[in-house]
């Protein structure tokens, strides 16, 4: 019956008017014989209330939310890579606590036996030997990593932290669809559905005893703890870069967790160890998350052109030195064609049925299955046996039998009957839906359920609920985000009160502060680069603002003044002629890759500001003009750099790698006044040339103040190069730096005694000396040129003692 | 037969190399039955940081050095006494090759010597279309596998040229194939790429031949080269028989083994700079002197 009995819903026919589910199909809101399930009256009911309008509000908040903290994946097409925003299916998809307990007793029996299994494969080979499992699915598998074999993880254990693709059946039971035990993907983002969803729903959230997330994350957070050996020695993720498509929730989960986040280029190994290089030299590493596929992590031992891995890896691992989270090899337990094998594993390993079965699957290497296969294609996918896709996810290299033409049916048929090694066969299934909410209706949608296990001490924890893939259509095939699909929040929900975890210490929690100095080198690297991409887009902003004014006033002549910086900027990369110069945009842009790579350590107000400004440059150039409009412009973007410079300076913890940002910002300006001193402030230098250093120094106010009207060559260099209270100055620089200079981390096994002096301390404090001992007319062009020579060689010589 | 062999690597870096991490595969190594260490040693200028060793999952012995401060060369010594005593070659054991893929099928074990590691493509080995049809030729003049596996062995012989200069390390089997030449590298390749086609599990072996000098000639000093060859399961019965394509022969006592996998790329003698380097032979000199 898929009708809607509407009769036993006619109070609250609202929503539910007109819902109907697939003949043949399970629906997670309506049962067969048409009644809500447990939970979806309440939920509707609330929805109901809410009405129309003010939903398409909240839902909007929802969204808003997603834009605002930057949650985006990333997708690969024709066009090459996107960023799109988290496609949020606003209704979430209830489950009630007892159809939760038997998911997770199914799935607590089968991650157990997955672990047994990637243990016996790369030990004993038990399973192989009683012919269990086929050789040659191991053998030639590519996911079968040959230097990791015979070696035991470090904890014991390989796997600590999987997922598992659920569907359910037309009879109500659930299926696995698919085993996730390379590097699951997903678990940030469940926190930010859930997050999204009870922004447009507390309400009703509150009222429903919906189980939180943040005990499952807190439970692997001190899961991945307990794995650390060495006190000294710490946790991190590991990320392929920003690049991947799931790098904002490695960034996120860093954050989350408190864990650093890491590359491969950011690790070493000495004497068998994982070493991550920080600015205060080599520190051991326990325990990775590792969210890059295992043929990646070392360039000697596994893929030999992996850029982004860390050659000694392996011989870390050999040593027993360090945990992977999961354990390099573990992607072999997600080949399709073991699905068929794990009912007679469980047999002989456990000696038992499994509880929550696989969607049935047979390998084509076997007579009799491949016979089955054969005999009945109508209701199969057929796909590589090796593969490690989901059936419905893998359109490429999956077909399904029964939209094949007669002559593709019959090459399948060939093919079957000479490869059949090659290929597995899979029950066509036709997922159960839940609905979605299209134009104030709701409409049954396909879904996956991807359920999250870590492992604890005593065994698995699971996150309740979190992450529904729905498709956009009816098609099981669009379920992929790659291809379209969206997600939902899933609510486990109990009949009573729920626990409430949070990731916030408890009263009484002993009170820990993280190790200082733990910045890794690469992170500071491009915290100072931010810094000086951002005060040089600000510099350059000035200059330009300064120029276009002037050229507003005199738009038909060649003003001297302008011919002169049209000479300065140029080996700067910046064309005065262009109303937003491209070398404007590509400190921007600089900014932007800096702050990239280093999202974790990134607020997301910080980065949704510089986001702005980047969009704001790049819109402007395509329509503003040379002139006033070119300097309103410029008054913009120089009020956008100023709110990002607020954020950080007010709200940015005074760590380590907010000194680098520093650093990078008052070198950059240091040389830059410098510069521009040495050009405009000459004897010769161009009419106006005084009044535009006031302006580009945005010192007419204090100059007028402190001197006259008349703004004299030496009482401007005085305000510009020498004052110590004018935060433009170069001398205010030099101070500033060197306080930080003084304030950065000792590396341990660095050149020299501890105790004495870093060389870029001396370096600042001559350079500063020399300067504050100087009279504004012994400041020649020749003078400022080596001053500003003398900032740079700072910046070397930080980069020489912390980044090489 | 008894050797007293000595190799030496030599690395020259266009440009001073940082820090390296090297994996190197020379030494040979007790295998019973076959041949035996009696002594050996390896080692390396300038000295290396960090140097440990470890057996790889081909059963490999491999040693693994660290350098951290900038260096310009690098120079591999490694000296060994051997004693070489392959038995006989048995009269033919092996099956035909429908006889084979049984037997192939009846062997539950996923061992480093297990035959079902060495039947899918690798690196330098994939299976391709064209060398197979080649290889098949072999299978079509000949009744069993053990004569299948001779007879490409010498086909691969005279129909390939041998050219130090056609090829260099990171060849692969199809453009050796291609080329028709290469040298022992190339040579095994293409056969091991054929055997697999066919469905016969090949792998790739390193090591030292003895070279006798023409008659009247004396041995030249570090004439001899490091060698290649090729073995192949022959069925449960044979097992693994070793073939020589470079030569047209079986490996014989004139044939020392460094170790073996998949391909060139399981036991190239190091990996971590020859990236860049130019052919196989480059700077390399090795003199395998009999003791008898």
């Amino acid at each position: 019956m898929s009708q809607v009995n509407k009769a036993k819903t006619r109070s609250i026919a609202g929503l539910l008017a007109g819902y109907t589910p697939l003949p043949g199909v399970a629906d997670e809101m309506v049962d067969a014989a048409g009644a809500l399930r447990p939970g979806w009256g309440k939920l509707l009911g609330s929805l109901d209330e809410i009405g129309p309008e003010k939903l398409a509000t909240r839902f909007a908040r929802a969204n808003q939310y997603l834009l605002d903290a930057g949650v985006f994946y990333r997708v690969y097409d024709e066009n090459g890579t996107q960023e799109r925003q988290w496609p949020l299916a606003h209704i979430p998809l209830l489950i009630n606590e007892q159809d939760w307990s038997t998911i997770t007793a199914g799935l607590t029996e089968r991650a157990d036996l997955l672990e047994d299994i990637v243990a016996d494969i790369y030990g004993e080979g038990k399973l192989v030997r009683d012919g269990v499992l086929p050789p040659d699915l191991i053998a030639s598998n590519p996911e079968f990593l040959h230097p990791v074999a015979g070696i035991k993880p470090a904890g014991g254990r390989f796997l600590h932290f999987c997922a598992f693709e659920l569907g359910r059946a037309p009879n109500g039971q659930w299926w696995v669809l698919g085993d996730r035990t390379q590097a699951p993907s997903g678990a940030g983002f469940a926190l930010e559905n859930r997050v999204a969803t009870t922004r447009a729903l507390s309400d009703i959230s509150a009222s429903m005893n919906v189980h939180r997330l943040a005990g499952f994350f807190k439970d692997f957070r001190d899961s991945m703890q307990s794995l650390i050996i060495d006190p000294q020695a710490r946790a991190a993720i590991l990320t392929p870069g920003p690049n991947n498509e799931t790098y904002f929730e490695h960034a996120y989960i860093a954050r989350y967790l408190g864990f650093m986040l890491l590359e491969g280029e950011d690790l070493t190994v000495a004497k068998g160890r994982v070493m991550v290089r920080t600015v205060s030299g080599l520190k051991p590493i326990d325990v990775l998350w590792r969210r890059m596929d295992a043929a990646y992590m070392d360039p000697l031992e596994l893929k030999s052109d992996s850029w982004i891995g860390t050659p000694g890896m392996v011989g870390a691992l050999r040593r027993r030195t360090v945990s992977l989270v999961n354990a390099l090899g573990s992607g072999i337990l997600e080949t399709r064609a073991l699905l068929a094998f794990l009912p007679a594993i469980s047999k002989a390993l456990h000696e038992r049925d499994l509880a929550l079965p696989s969607i049935a699957t047979w390998w084509c290497g076997q007579e009799k299955e491949r016979k089955h296969v054969m005999d009945r294609l109508d209701q199969m996918m057929v796909g590589p046996a090796l593969s490690t896709r989901l059936p419905f996810e893998d359109v490429r290299a999956t077909v399904l039998g029964s939209k094949l033409d007669p002559e593709a049916r019959s090459q399948l048929l060939e093919r079957l009957q000479n490869d059949g090694r090659g290929l597995v066969g899979q029950e066509a299934v036709k997922l159960s839906t839940t609905p979605v909410y299209v134009d104030g209706k709701l409409e049954p949608r396909p879904f996956v359920l991807r359920v999250f296990a870590a492992r604890h001490k005593d065994g698995w924890s699971f996150m309740p609920g979190g992450f529904a893939r729905v498709g956009f259509t009816l098609d099981t095939a669009a379920i992929a985000m790659q291809r379209g699909g969206q997600a939902a929040d899933v609510w486990v929900t109990s009949k009573g009160p729920v626990a409430k975890d949070t990731l916030l210490p408890r009263e009484d929690d002993l009170f820990q502060r993280n190790v200082p100095g733990t910045l890794p080198a690469r992170a500071a690297e491009n915290l100072l680069w931010m810094g000086r991409y951002i005060e040089r887009a600000e510099g350059t902003a000035r200059i330009l603002r300064a120029c276009h004014a002037r050229f507003a006033e005199a738009p038909n002549q060649e003003l001297p003044l302008l011919t002169e910086m049209r000479d300065y900027l140029k080996p700067l990369g910046v064309d005065l002629d262009q109303a937003i110069p491209k070398g404007l945009q590509r400190s921007i842009d600089g900014a932007m890759l800096s702050a990239g790579r280093i999202r974790d350590r990134f607020s997301p107000d910080g980065w949704l500001a510089l986001h702005d400004l980047s969009k704001t440059v790049h819109r402007f150039s395509d329509v503003v003009t040379p002139g006033d409009d070119a300097t309103r412009a410029m008054t913009i973007i120089l009020r956008k750099l100023a709110g990002f410079s607020g954020l950080v300076h007010e709200n940015m913890y005074r760590f380590t790698g907010w000194r680098f940002l520093e650093i990078g910002r008052r070198i950059e300006r240091g040389i830059q006044m410098a510069s521009v001193l040495a050009r405009l402030a000459r004897h010769d230098a161009a009419e106006g040339s005084l009044e535009m250093l006031l302006e580009i120094g945005d010192s007419v106010m204090t100059h007028r103040r402190q001197y006259s009207v008349y703004s004299g060559r030496i009482s401007v260099l005085d305000l510009l190069a020498l004052d110590p209270l004018n935060p433009r100055s170069i001398i205010f620089q030099l101070d500033a730096l060197k306080t930080e200079f003084g304030l950065l981390p000792v590396r341990e096994g660095g050149r020299g005694a501890v105790t004495s002096m870093q060389t870029f301390s001396k370096d600042v404090l001559r350079l500063h000396t020399q300067l504050a001992i100087s009279e504004a007319g012994e400041l020649t062009p020749e003078t400022l040129h080596k001053v500003a020579f003398d900032i740079g060689a700072l910046a070397d010589a930080i980069s020489d003692t912390y980044f090489a | 037969m008894l050797y007293n062999i000595r190799l030496h690597l030599h690395y020259d870096y266009a440009r001073s190399a940082a820090a390296g991490r090297h994996h190197v595969r020379v030494m040979p190594q007790t295998l019973p039955g076959v041949q035996r260490v009696i002594a050996s040693s390896l080692s390396f200028e300038p000295a290396s940081a960090e140097r440990s060793e470890f057996m790889d999952f081909f059963s490999n012995s491999v040693t693994s050095i660290v350098y951290r401060n900038p260096h310009e060369t690098l120079d591999v010594t490694m000296t060994a006494r051997v004693n070489v005593t392959r038995p006989p070659l048995m009269f033919d054991v092996s099956p035909d090759i429908a006889g084979l893929k049984k037997e192939i099928r009846s062997v539950w074990s996923i061992a480093a010597d297990a035959p079902h590691h060495f039947l899918t493509s690798s690196k330098h080995a994939a299976i391709d279309p064209d060398i197979t049809a080649y290889a098949a030729l072999s299978l079509a003049n000949t009744k069993t596998v053990t004569e299948a596996v001779n007879d490409l062995n010498r086909r691969i012989y005279s129909d390939f040229k041998y050219d130090g200069d056609a090829t260099d390390v990171r060849t692969n089997a199809r453009q050796a194939f291609d080329l028709k030449a290469g040298v022992c590298q190339d040579f095994s390749h293409v056969m091991i790429a054929g055997l697999r086609g066919l469905g016969i599990p090949a792998g790739y072996v390193s090591g030292f031949l003895r070279t006798i000098p023409a008659p009247g000639k004396v041995r030249l000093e570090g004439a001899d080269a490091m060698h290649a060859w090729v073995r192949a399961w022959c069925g449960r019965e044979a097992g693994w028989l070793e073939f020589d394509p470079t030569n047209n022969m079986a490996a014989s006592n004139d044939h020392i083994t460094i170790g073996c996998g998949r391909d060139y790329a399981d036991v190239s003698p190091i990996v971590g700079v020859l990236k860049t380097s130019g052919s196989q032979e480059g700077k390399q000199s090795v003199d395998v002197i009999p003791l008898e």
